[in-house]
């Protein structure tokens, strides 16, 4: 099997994992105009409430809704309890703010579940699938890996796109003003958006956990080239940020695979100045005249 | 009816409005006139709830709604059209008309309604899918209306309707909106600068000058009133 | 001509004075505390120094001239790696020329970053910004025989000099070197802000369009902004590389670019005063924190990490309860005492009356 090929596979892995949390950065920025530099960190945190389950004797399906369950219900006391006390203080501030919360829970985690490296149990094998007589670089895990965050976009897409609910969501984020004098609760939709967003967030955290150990900074990368991801796609696009996503996610595997892992950073800065520098907000903004 | 009492709102030192009242019965349109900065759109954003009083109070049939959020009192059936930037740009013009009308989850009287907008400006129609951000000043402001409209709301707070609008559009919008007064009894706070076709649709007038009312009555009295028009409307 | 000259003069001389005379007086205080206190306070002072330079630099950047840079720690990478790279070829290089070649070779590459950085807006800035903060210490891992790899390259100390007696302390000469690299660059930010460009910073920041329609070079101011700010950085950078005795990528994480963006914040944005506090902050609230948890007998697990969840904690909350930073709270302490009347507070929000122009309808 070509090398390529390979790279190309585990690429598409990953790149689901940053797209999952480029788009949960991209849901909270068009819901708040506020990037969660938090959202690895909460995510790992879920990781470890999930394992934690695990570790008192639950199966696998019960730590994974516990992660995503937990995940919804941080994203919406965090936005709740800190992030609308500070919706009109400077932009800054949210972002010092979303960075102290990052530190804290990174400490917190081990406090609360001790400072060892954990593996986490993956749902199916991690072995690769044998294709005939060859065996390829893609697993069952893998395999759910891509159809479960590819299941949650398409129900986020459905929900945005098709309900009222989430009509009145996007309404709530594009102009909280006027959507208030429609008589939307513009608090709740922007709480639900965030409960969704690290919903998405924790997803990402509980399906890469096995392929990475479980320690608490072990979802910085992710984040990192998440946010890149979103950054190249455009922050206010959801599809900008799938792709984006995925695009990180074969930058990194071709960047590692032929010019070596300790690279794979630098290709993707060169990616995303390439990317900015022809189009400063992102593949998918629409320049756009907003008038009066 | 919507009681305005006493209301004073002020920005920091600057105070916009200076113990202002006013009433406005079922089924009928009060005008409020005056110069830029006289404080109209103050006074439509206070009662919307989008400003908060320094004194006074607004009630909607004998109820305080002062202290209210603006998607409470919306949901009270008080549709608010802001000058200008009402719309939702990025979303389409179909999704704009529903918005205004999902509180009342009524899916069926919904569909009748955004039919009946669509009837009132089939330019809308015509664009229905389009994102609103790609419509002309005129139609964004149809949009605006169509979506109170659809709202079926009670009383209509309209901050400037004439703005942007080709005279002909604006004779239609406030043909309809008149209509509805007398037919289903819509109570209109209409905002305007141009006070004499404002005059000539609605039942009363009240003239703002800096805040406090200068001036208030019949609209047709006070069309005829030389001195008022010389001295506030400027025409 | 004579009378241009005495306007300047009035204009001029008087702010400059005034920085100096704060300048000489910050020294002198300086000075005479870092011969008060114990080595081991003056490698704090000297950390505190260096954070100084690196913020007032990110100020200029962040809080007077709107870039958010997330990744100012690679800029201090380059001063340090500049400064190691000197110290390896050349032991006895003099101090001051290490420094001003190190702020050089910052500056120039902080062009190029500049005009990069000039193209993209908030977020989008941020995020390439936080990029670069990650990939420049790969490069050094990559690139082992030049920059040593993931050991780095050890620093030389910089020996005090010999009319200073054989047992002065090197810390408190350390100390100094740092502490006169943070007056001096204090000094000439403070009056560079006072001048035209500061005042076309502030106005790029608050409104490019006007700024353009004011005659602004809106890309070249930015750029400017860039550099200096990374010439700063690169200061920061080789003082560092002085103070820690090697220079390695770990040295020069995420996390430092992510500590100086919290110190300016913290401080209170947009003010050199502000970056002080955010450094006396940054280095002094880490140890009080752990130095409390260690005075408790704790489970490990949670004594190693308390500091930092108090750290984490601290930002949070400051930003719920003082969100205009240390400065930004002293400010208003001291608004309290001065006559209230005098200045009246400002209105200025969305829908204001309109005074000056009761123009008629039409």
């Amino acid at each position: 099997m070509s090398r390529f090929f390979v790279l190309t596979l585990s690429g598409l892995t990953q790149g689901a994992i940053y797209a999952a949390m480029a788009l949960a950065l991209v849901m909270i920025w068009r819901a708040t105009k506020v990037i969660n530099f938090a959202q690895g960190a909460m995510a790992m945190f879920t990781t470890y409430l999930a394992l934690f389950a695990i570790d008192h004797g639950a199966p696998y399906w019960v730590a994974f809704a516990v992660a995503i369950t937990s995940g919804l219900l941080l994203g919406a006391i965090i936005e709740r309890v800190l992030v609308r006390p500070v919706e009109s203080a400077p932009p800054l501030n949210v972002v010092i703010l979303t960075l102290g919360l990052l530190l804290f829970l990174e400490a917190l985690a081990p406090m609360a579940f001790g400072g060892q490296i954990r593996s986490f149990p993956p749902a199916f094998s991690i072995v690769g699938l044998h294709l005939g007589n060859s065996q390829v670089a893609f697993s069952p895990f893998d395999a759910f890996t891509l159809g479960a965050v590819l299941a949650v976009m398409v129900l986020l897409m459905l929900l945005f796109q098709k309900t009222n609910l989430g009509l009145r969501m996007r309404a709530s984020a594009f102009n909280p003003e006027v959507s208030g004098l429609l008589g939307i609760r513009v608090g709740r939709m922007l709480t639900l958006g965030w409960a969704l967003a690290s919903l998405v967030g924790a997803l990402a955290g509980v399906l890469i956990a096995p392929s990475l150990l479980l320690y608490p900074t072990f979802m910085d990368d992710v984040l990192v080239f998440g946010f890149t991801g979103a950054v190249i796609g455009g922050l206010d696009s959801a599809v900008g940020a799938v792709v984006g996503g995925l695009l990180m996610g074969f930058a990194l595997s071709y960047v590692g695979g032929y010019f070596g892992s300790d690279l794979e950073t630098v290709g993707a800065l060169v990616i995303l100045i390439a990317v900015l520098m022809v189009r400063p907000r992102g593949l998918f903004s629409l320049q756009r005249l907003r008038q009066v | 009816m919507l009681e305005v009492n006493d209301l004073t709102v002020a920005y920091g030192p600057v105070v916009a409005l200076h113990g202002v009242s006013l009433t406005v019965a079922d089924g009928s349109m009060t005008a409020v006139l005056g110069a830029n900065g006289a404080g109209k759109t103050t006074l439509v954003r206070t009662i919307s709830g989008l400003t908060r009083p320094r004194g006074g109070s607004v009630r909607l049939d004998g109820r305080d709604i002062t202290r209210l959020a603006p998607d409470e009192i919306a949901r009270l059936g008080v549709a608010h059209v802001p000058q200008g930037q009402g719309v939702l740009a990025e979303l389409t013009v179909d999704e704009n008309l529903r918005l205004g009308g999902l509180w009342r989850r009524d899916p069926k009287g919904q569909r009748s309604a955004l039919a009946e907008a669509y009837d009132l400006f089939p330019p809308l129609a015509n664009r229905r899918h389009v994102a609103a951000f790609s419509l002309s000043g005129g139609e964004r402001q149809m949009l605006s209306v169509g979506r109170a409209l659809v709202a079926r709301a009670r009383v209509l707070l309209l901050d400037e309707p004439s703005l942007g609008l080709a005279r002909l559009v604006l004779v239609q919008i406030m043909a309809r909106i008149r209509a509805l007064v007398t037919e289903r009894g819509l109570t209109v706070l209409l905002i305007e600068q141009n006070a004499k076709s404002a005059l000539s649709v609605a039942d009363e007038g009240i003239v703002l000058h800096l805040g406090k009312v200068v001036a208030r009555g019949r609209a047709q009295h006070l069309l005829s009133e030389e001195r008022l028009r010389h001295a506030y409307l400027g025409f | 001509m004579v009378a241009v000259r005495s306007r300047v003069d009035r204009l001029v001389a008087p702010t400059l004075r005034r920085h100096l005379l704060i300048a000489l007086g910050a020294a002198a205080v300086l000075l005479l505390l870092s011969a008060q206190i114990g080595a081991y306070d003056d490698y704090n002072l000297t950390a505190v120094a260096i954070f100084a330079v690196a913020a007032a630099g990110l100020t200029l950047l962040t809080g007077l001239n709107g870039q958010l840079s997330l990744g100012h720690g690679a800029l201090m990478a380059i001063g340090a790696y500049t400064a190691s790279l000197l110290l390896k070829d050349h032991r006895q290089l003099p101090v001051i020329v290490v420094l001003l070649i190190s702020v050089l070779s910052a500056g120039v590459i902080g062009i190029a970053f500049g005009y990069a950085a000039a193209r993209l807006r908030g977020p989008y800035l941020a995020g390439a910004t936080l990029t670069l903060a990650v990939a420049l210490p790969q490069v050094a891992t990559r690139y082992k025989s030049i920059f040593g790899g993931e050991s780095g390259l050890t620093v030389p100390p910089s020996a005090p000099p010999d009319w200073l007696g054989a047992d002065f302390p090197p810390e408190r000469w350390l100390a100094w070197i740092a502490l006169a690299a943070a007056v001096v660059t204090m000094l000439l930010l403070a009056n560079l802000l006072r001048s035209a460009p500061g005042r076309a910073f502030k106005a790029v920041r608050d409104n490019e369009a006007a700024a353009a329609l004011a005659g602004i070079d809106v890309a070249r101011t930015q750029v400017l902004a860039f550099v200096i700010s990374a010439a700063c950085a690169g200061l920061a950078g080789a003082l560092f590389a002085y103070w820690s005795g090697i220079t390695s990528p770990a040295g020069f994480s995420l996390g430092l670019s992510l500590q100086l963006i919290t110190a300016i914040v913290i401080g209170g944005l947009g003010s050199l005063a502000g970056a002080v506090w955010g450094s006396i902050v940054l280095v002094f609230v880490p140890l009080l924190t752990s130095g409390m948890a260690s005075t408790v007998h704790l489970p490990s697990a949670v004594a190693d990490n308390l500091p930092l969840a108090i750290y984490g904690g601290i930002l949070v909350i400051a930003m719920l309860v003082a969100p205009h930073g240390i400065q930004g709270a002293l400010r208003r302490i001291l608004a309290i005492g001065r006559a209230r009347w005098e200045y009246p507070p400002r209105g200025g929000q969305k829908g204001v009356v309109d005074w000056d122009d009761p123009a008629p309808g039409t």
